[in-house]
């Protein structure tokens, strides 16, 4: 581990920066979430790309998703990064939704120790500091 | 001539490693070709090629590998950076014996060189700001703790395994002067058992160091070392290396890894299988990636690493010896020049000049890279390298 990270506030998205995500974060607002899907392959993606992995084309567009998903990993982290401080001991996962693609979140609503791999978990929304909805999983 | 046997490396060199140490990484890289010249007594006139990995430390220059022409007075007819973080080393080599063989340039000083833990932490940006930061995963340490977790639902984490590799290691890296210090200190089963999470399920024990340092070798075409009359040459026989595995996957089974690609590939072109490996130096920024190694290479099957760990003696002296200047998990991880610690190691094996810890009959060394760590996968870049004695 490098020196300790002086004390800063939880990181927030910061929107379109590397390729156009507005939308992502217009239908979280209406508590929506929306994942990339090829057209020509009809096969999902997330984190967003400015192309489709499957096909290298752009043909992309958004699709609300049912926020259904699995446990497909999960930590419990100790150790924060910068400006999660104040959350340890905080659990990452990573959730497979049932269209076939994973996401990145947190899971809340729930003890370490009674995650497993393979639960089902649901779609939840944390108001961060700056009022955005930020996609984050529950036990189902 | 066989392929491969056509180029040699012909001199190594490494600084110690120091937690925040101060130095530049400039200054870290001019130790180090200062040291190969003085070991081949060639001049520096003769280098007309560097490949040189990308920093923590300087990488806001984008003239970094020009600025390090200059620093050093080299004039190259060939010059590279390589951005394949921790695969840099190796891949260096494979980079330069192409451009040898095609006449760019005749000699390659391959350095990497990093002040990472005396410098600020640098921004990858890109999609992180969105989909990564706000959720808090704990960079490497967090993603392997993810990559753990999986394993140990697929296959069953033996914790004892881990354990054994850690005190493996910690024992080569008492042998080693140039390990950083804090790290050389006994480490027993118990103290690897005992050491608190991270990012359950993976322990601080799992983990690397950032420290600085910096490493590199030359490389030549064999014809031009023997013309030198350069005595101690090691040939890389075999090379498999590949970038973003499993990235047009978006449910990609994260307990596999590139080297399931790199390793056979790298095994087939030296003509050789796992059990004809002599030792293995393999890239180690957590304690799994070593399991998933073995499994993905082929020393053992796909979830049966700690079974091959158990019984395989890893020491030195032993049947398969793991890293034997202490790893980068034991002599500390020279930022993103960690990928050539374990390199020089492999050269100075098999030069015969490892001393105390010196493997008998040095025949090969297999040399790994990993590098880069992606979203919700296994890592990105792969690399193998199969290096012969001559």
């Amino acid at each position: 581990m490098s020196a300790e990270p002086k004390k800063i506030p939880r990181p927030l998205p910061r929107p379109g920066v590397y390729m156009p995500t507005q939308p992502f974060w217009d239908k979280a607002k209406e508590g929506k979430l929306v994942i990339q899907f090829c057209r020509d392959t009809g096969r999902p993606q997330h984190f967003p790309r400015p192309v489709s992995v499957f096909t290298g084309r752009r043909n992309l567009e958004w699709r609300e998703v049912s926020g259904r998903g699995t446990v497909y990993s999960f930590t419990n982290t100790f150790s924060a990064w910068p400006g999660h401080e104040d959350r340890v001991p905080y659990l990452c996962a990573l959730v497979e939704l049932e269209e076939g693609v994973r996401m990145l979140c947190n899971l809340l609503n729930v003890k370490a120790e009674d995650v497993k791999i393979g639960m089902k978990v649901k779609l939840c929304w944390e108001k961060l500091p700056d009022g955005t909805n930020y996609p984050a999983f529950e036990p189902a | 001539m066989k392929k491969g046997h056509d180029i040699a490396v012909v001199g190594y060199a490494e600084t110690k490693i120091m937690l925040r140490g101060g130095r530049s990484a400039y200054d870290l890289a001019a130790e180090v070709m200062d040291a190969i010249l003085a070991r081949t007594g060639l001049e520096k006139k003769d280098i007309d090629g560097l490949a040189i990995g990308e920093t923590m430390s300087e990488t806001s220059n984008p003239f970094w590998g020009v600025y390090m022409c200059e620093m050093l007075g080299l004039t190259p007819s060939w010059m590279q950076v390589n951005g394949l973080g921790g695969a840099s080393g190796i891949g260096g080599i494979a980079r330069a014996a192409s451009a040898i063989r095609d006449g760019l340039c005749e000699t390659v000083l391959v350095i990497l060189s990093d002040a990472q833990s005396s410098s600020k932490p640098t921004e990858q940006g890109a999609y992180r700001h969105e989909f990564t930061y706000p959720t808090g995963l704990r960079g490497p340490v967090g993603a392997f703790g993810l990559l753990s977790q999986r394993y140990d639902h697929q296959y069953g984490l033996d914790h004892k395994a881990l354990a054994k590799l850690a005190v493996t290691q910690r024992r080569h890296a008492l042998m080693n002067p140039n390990a950083c210090d804090k790290l050389r200190v006994p480490l027993t089963e118990e103290d690897y058992l005992k050491s608190k999470f991270v990012s359950e399920p993976l322990r601080i024990l799992d983990s690397v160091m950032v420290c600085d340092g910096a490493n590199g070798v030359l490389v030549m075409s064999t014809e031009k070392a023997k013309k030198l009359g350069l005595k101690k040459m090691a040939h890389p026989v075999g090379y498999g290396e590949i970038t973003n595995f499993g990235g047009d996957d978006p449910l990609t089974d994260i307990t596999v890894s590139g080297f399931s690609v790199a390793g056979p590939k790298a095994l087939k072109q030296a003509g050789m299988a796992p059990k004809d490996v002599r030792m293995i130096q393999p890239y180690d920024d957590f304690l799994i990636a070593l399991m998933i190694v073995f499994e993905d290479i082929g020393f053992c099957p796909k979830g049966k690493a700690a079974q091959f760990i158990h019984e395989t003696d890893l020491t030195w002296k032993g049947k398969l010896p793991l890293n034997t200047s202490g790893g980068q998990i034991s002599a500390g991880q020279a930022g993103l020049a960690g990928g050539g610690t374990n390199l020089v190691e492999a050269v100075r094996q098999l030069f015969g000049e490892a001393g105390e810890r010196q493997v008998p009959d040095p025949r090969n060394a297999m040399v790994t890279g990993i590098g880069v760590i992606p979203y919700g996968r296994n890592w990105n870049v792969s690399n193998v390298m199969i290096l012969e004695a001559a």
